[in-house]
């Protein structure tokens, strides 16, 4: 059956493949006519399955151009995701993506949606490590406002936090060092840079440190240079369960800390010096 | 457009040659650079009788798979010897890695060409050579991983039909690839490339291959094509998704890119 006759009705063919394959968790070939209902559609719109061709059309006009558009970048979106499985074998590269388009029902050729030094799959992974972290410092909030919980002293929170994020890396930690590289690819630095600060930001956010002794530029720049600090650190650690990586990281935020008292400290001892030296000044003006 | 290939297919390759000075082999590279393709593709080259997509895609893939043998090879540093043995011996007979390539022409003596050269040049695995027309490919759906045509598409008579057929024959996910001469915006070298297509080109043909109308035909042909822009949406039209074209050499040449989504 060819949709020529519909220009306006085309569904992206590999969507609806796509779901039939998570729905039914088995390959079906692609002519093959099928009966099925699929409710839930990941991506929202509700095709309706024609019993004699394998393409289903759309049932609401409205908005057709972007579904269209959003299905795409859905589509990509679930691409990277399929390809993360094959970084530790193939690296950050378009094989890995081509093995992910496999896995998905879609031809390898796929992979030439992206750019071929994998750049959009770290990006990619990079994102949803981020999202992951944001998800669980907003549940621990959660149950810290339902009084389940205790509210962490900063220091605590700030390791628990960056812990927890760079655990994400844990199985992809042989192929990281590759990753880093190309983060820092000109090319790549906006977005690295703008997806790094977005998670400090996050961290801050919801450590919900309410001191003066910091201001927010110091805050986010301190806490950046533990992160890459521990980051690097982790990538060369051969101790069981990065034990070694975490005592680093344990050392960094004291230290943090350490510096706010001292900075403070050095405040209010400059505030009393400089007050020393104008009474002094009176004095000796009398 | 038969008659015209039947009289240069002999000569099809030391023409293009003098033509574009070589640099067609470049674009060619550069094609299947932007291809990238992994071992396992199954390519569908059409228009492509003398075979040179085919056999540029046939050493990318199997430098690839070359590497990719490399990296399991370091990673069979704990294995026993009898298991790197059989393993080695499975990957030795499969060194394209299952890619294969069909190249498909409407002209019999495009063909011939081609399969001499691949004899010739010691290409055995991994090709297939079938007589078939653009606007009607004597091929399953869903079957390719890449369809490449290489200044094939400004001889088909419907366009569109050949772009749907293209359409079809791919898997989903399958990309649609086309290098082709396309319009020069350029005003200053658009008169010089103008200047040396009418005067240059006809003459070439006469000399080395016999044969001034066939290229004067070429040359007018690749004048009518639609350029880039149209071409995009004609591309769209048939159904393709994120449709891109990439200008070589200011736009002498274009490549453009769909995908089956």
């Amino acid at each position: 059956l060819r949709c020529q006759h519909y220009p306006p009705l085309r569904a992206l063919q590999a969507s609806a493949a796509l779901s039939r394959v998570s729905d039914e968790h088995k390959k079906e070939p692609l002519t093959s006519p099928s009966q099925q209902q699929f409710d839930s559609h990941p991506d929202g719109h509700q095709p309706k399955q024609e019993p004699q061709g394998p393409r289903p059309s759309y049932t609401g006009q409205g908005g057709q151009e972007s579904e269209d558009y959003e299905s795409e970048e859905q589509l990509q979106h679930r691409i990277l995701t399929a390809a993360l499985e094959f970084v530790p074998e193939h690296g950050w590269t378009a094989e890995a993506i081509a093995e992910g388009a496999k896995t998905l029902g879609l031809s390898v050729a796929a992979a030439g949606l992206f750019h071929s030094d994998g750049s959009e799959l770290i990006l990619h992974f990079v994102s949803e490590c981020n999202t992951k972290l944001s998800e669980l410092l907003e549940q621990e909030q959660k149950l810290v406002q339902l009084g389940e919980a205790e509210k962490k002293p900063t220091d605590e929170f700030l390791r628990n936090a960056v812990e927890a994020r760079l655990r994400m890396l844990i199985p992809y930690i042989e192929k990281w060092p590759q990753a880093l590289s190309i983060l820092l690819l000109p090319r790549n630095i906006p977005s690295s840079l703008s997806l790094l600060t977005s998670m400090i930001d996050d961290i801050w956010h919801y450590a919900g440190d309410q001191s003066t002794d910091f201001n927010w530029y110091t805050r986010r720049a301190v806490l950046t240079g533990i992160y890459n600090t521990t980051e690097l650190v982790m990538l060369q650690d051969s101790s069981p369960d990065f034990e070694d990586t975490w005592r680093f990281l344990e050392n960094r935020v004291a230290d943090a800390m350490t510096m706010s008292n001292t900075a403070s400290q050095v405040q209010s001892t400059g505030e009393a010096v400089v007050q020393g030296l104008m009474g002094a000044a009176v004095t000796v003006s009398n | 457009v038969y008659q015209v290939f039947e009289s240069v297919a002999k000569k099809y390759d030391v023409m293009n040659d003098s033509m574009t000075l070589g640099i067609h082999r470049v674009w060619k590279d550069i094609l299947i650079h932007k291809m990238n393709p992994s071992p396992g593709t199954l390519l569908l080259d059409v228009a492509g009788g003398t075979g040179d997509i085919a056999f540029r895609f046939i050493n990318y893939v199997r430098s690839v798979r070359e590497r990719q043998l490399q990296r399991k090879l370091k990673h069979h540093q704990n294995l026993s010897w009898q298991e790197i043995f059989e393993s080695y011996q499975k990957d030795r007979l499969n060194l394209l890695g299952d890619s294969q390539v069909v190249v498909c022409d409407i002209n019999r003596e495009m063909l011939k060409v081609g399969k001499q050269k691949a004899q010739h040049l010691g290409y055995s695995e991994g090709l297939s050579w079938v007589l078939g027309n653009a606007e009607e490919l004597p091929f399953d759906d869903d079957k390719f991983d890449v369809y490449t045509i290489a200044f094939g598409i400004r001889n088909v008579t419907r366009i569109d039909l050949a772009l749907q057929e293209a359409y079809r024959v791919l898997k989903p996910g399958g990309r649609f690839l086309c290098l082709e001469f396309s319009h020069v915006s350029n005003p200053v070298l658009s008169r010089l490339y103008d200047l040396y297509s009418f005067q240059v080109i006809p003459v070439l043909g006469e000399v080395i291959a016999g044969d001034w109308k066939s290229y004067q035909y070429l040359v007018e042909s690749i004048r009518r094509f639609p350029p880039q822009e149209e071409l995009k949406e004609m591309i769209e039209d048939a159904g393709f998704f994120k449709v891109d074209y990439e200008n070589l050499n200011f736009g002498i040449v274009a490549i453009h890119s769909g995908f089956k989504l």
